[in-house]
């Protein structure tokens, strides 16, 4: 049996966020560690769905982030730092620049 | 060589490369499985998806994903079948199932 | 652990910086998939090479 897959997705883009959150929820399903990362843009107030979603990721150990401070502030996303970003995709077995930037 | 190369979908900007890559991994005896998910699912109106279907080994689509893009679930994309018509889950097989991994 | 990273487009500054820290100590190779008419070929090959390959924006 091989250990945990360690999936970490980095969304860009405002278009493909919400989408690429709810693709991070369903790898934690499938048993592994998923993380996603908001960069450069800032999200409107999530809706209840997605809120959802973000708190049955954080129960199966995985969690959403963000480099951008608004976001955190929001959404209660995990604040990370672009540098702290980067050592955490050297944990990852599986690592997914999603959508476009 | 590993024998099998997992593809997860994200962009329509990307499908000359899914095209270009799952056809070279082929004439290497590769197995390839694509998934497509969220405003990829647009790519199944691309005129090659069909083409692309024949190629790989396993093509399938987030059926929630295509209706949010504004299609119709019961109308099945030449090239896929019903049990195409699949869940997040089928990323989860690529990953967990497959020797490589890319995503476009 | 040999890293492979693809470019979907130009590298802008924040990829460059993630790039920096994931490939550091560790072998890595590149691919640029914006460039006119890419070969395909070597890039599988390059991927069956790698132990991981990201493929950034």
């Amino acid at each position: 049996m091989s250990e945990y897959k360690k999936v970490c997705l980095m969304y860009r883009h405002p278009d493909y966020a919400i989408d690429g959150i709810r693709s991070a929820l369903g790898l934690a399903v499938e048993n592994m560690y998923a993380y996603g990362v908001v960069l450069d843009t800032t999200l409107p107030p999530f809706d209840d769905n997605t809120v959802e979603s973000i708190e049955m990721l954080r129960d199966m150990e995985g969690d959403i982030l963000s480099t951008v401070p608004a976001n955190c502030e929001v959404n209660s996303l995990t604040p990370i730092t672009l540098e702290e970003l980067g050592e955490k995709l050297r944990e990852m077995t599986h690592i997914v620049p999603y959508g476009i930037r | 060589m590993a024998k099998s190369l997992g593809i997860f979908v994200t962009t329509k900007e990307s499908f000359p490369h899914v095209l270009g890559i799952t056809q070279a991994a082929k004439n290497k005896g590769v197995k390839v499985k694509v998934f497509f998910t969220w405003i990829a699912t647009q790519l199944t109106q691309h005129p090659d998806f069909q083409k692309l279907c024949e190629i790989a080994d396993d093509v399938s689509i987030c059926v929630d994903s295509y209706k949010k893009q504004g299609f119709d679930p019961q109308v099945i994309p030449p090239g896929l079948t019903e049990k195409k018509m699949a869940t997040q889950a089928q990323h989860g097989i690529i990953i967990e199932d497959y020797d490589c991994y890319l995503s476009l | 652990m040999k890293i492979l990273n693809v470019y979907r487009s130009k590298p802008d500054e924040t990829v460059q910086k993630l790039v920096e820290i994931v490939s550091r100590d560790r072998e890595a190779d590149s691919f640029a998939l914006y460039e006119e008419k890419p070969d395909y070929d070597q890039l599988v090959d390059k991927i069956f090479a790698a132990d991981q390959t990201i493929c950034w924006w």
